[in-house]
């Protein structure tokens, strides 16, 4: 069984990273620290949340480390497939000034 | 009233099992898709903060979650087996500019507790804190 919490797909200058975990939470946040301090970032970089069920605060610190990660590196981070709960839960803490969400079909430029 | 007793280890693995228990009685209970998704991360916030912060991870201590439901509500209440606390902060957090490159990524969870269950209450001592969340069956102005 694979224990890859996130993978990659490029495309041009997009990066987009599948959470493959369904809960972003403590159980999973190491890994995805792991992964966001060892991903090279593109110019844009996308989190896919289309697997994700479920996402807690340590689950948000954990997201926090690719945001620090393209705020240093000079890239976009979006996110993308977030569900209504988990948009309503980013806005309340602000993560979503610092990762707006993109819809999967203005990526298709980029392709 | 019926209600439903969950003990778990001081370990975080465990918390998706009181996760799991809140999910199921949200929904045995009728609580619209997104309530039960507010008390799922609720649960799951306090259970940790017990875990973390009230056992600080110490394996043979418990954390014990009761499920109390009865006409009008559901009532969740977490207790750890620590040594108290004098503060708890529930005050509104949010990610901020300044504290990125620093890491100082925590401390929500108190705040989405606040906000997305109808009322809360904390009382500590030295055996232990023990955190009380209620959720109402009818829809309140919560939001």
């Amino acid at each position: 069984m694979s224990n890859e919490v996130i993978r990659r797909e490029e495309f041009g200058d997009v990066a987009v990273l599948h959470i493959l975990t369904t809960s972003v939470d403590t159980n999973s946040a190491v890994a995805i620290e792991a992964t966001a301090t060892a991903t090279t970032m593109r110019p844009i970089t996308v989190l896919d949340f289309a697997n994700v069920a479920f996402i807690n605060s340590a689950g948000i610190s954990a997201l926090l480390k690719f945001v620090v990660s393209s705020r240093k590196a000079g890239n976009k981070l979006f996110a993308m497939n977030v569900s209504p709960h988990h948009q309503k839960i980013f806005k309340m803490v602000e993560m979503s000034r610092f990762m707006p969400t993109i819809e999967e079909r203005d990526l298709a430029a980029y392709r | 009233m019926e209600r439903v007793l969950v003990n778990i280890p001081s370990n975080p693995i465990f918390e998706r099992i009181v996760r799991a228990s809140a999910d199921e009685l949200g929904q045995a209970i009728g609580l619209p898709p997104e309530r039960v998704e507010d008390l799922k991360l609720a649960v799951s916030e306090a259970v940790n903060n017990a875990i973390d912060h009230g056992n600080r991870r110490e394996a043979a201590k418990l954390v014990e979650v009761i499920f109390a439901l009865d006409a009008d509500k559901l009532e969740v209440r977490i207790r750890d087996e620590g040594e108290g606390t004098d503060r708890v902060d529930f005050s509104r957090k949010i990610v901020e500019e300044q504290n990125l490159d620093s890491g100082l990524h925590r401390g929500f969870g108190m705040y989405l507790i606040s906000a997305l269950v109808d009322d809360y209450e904390i009382s500590s001592s030295q055996h232990g804190t023990v955190m009380t969340l209620r959720l109402y069956r009818k829809e309140s102005s919560h939001e």
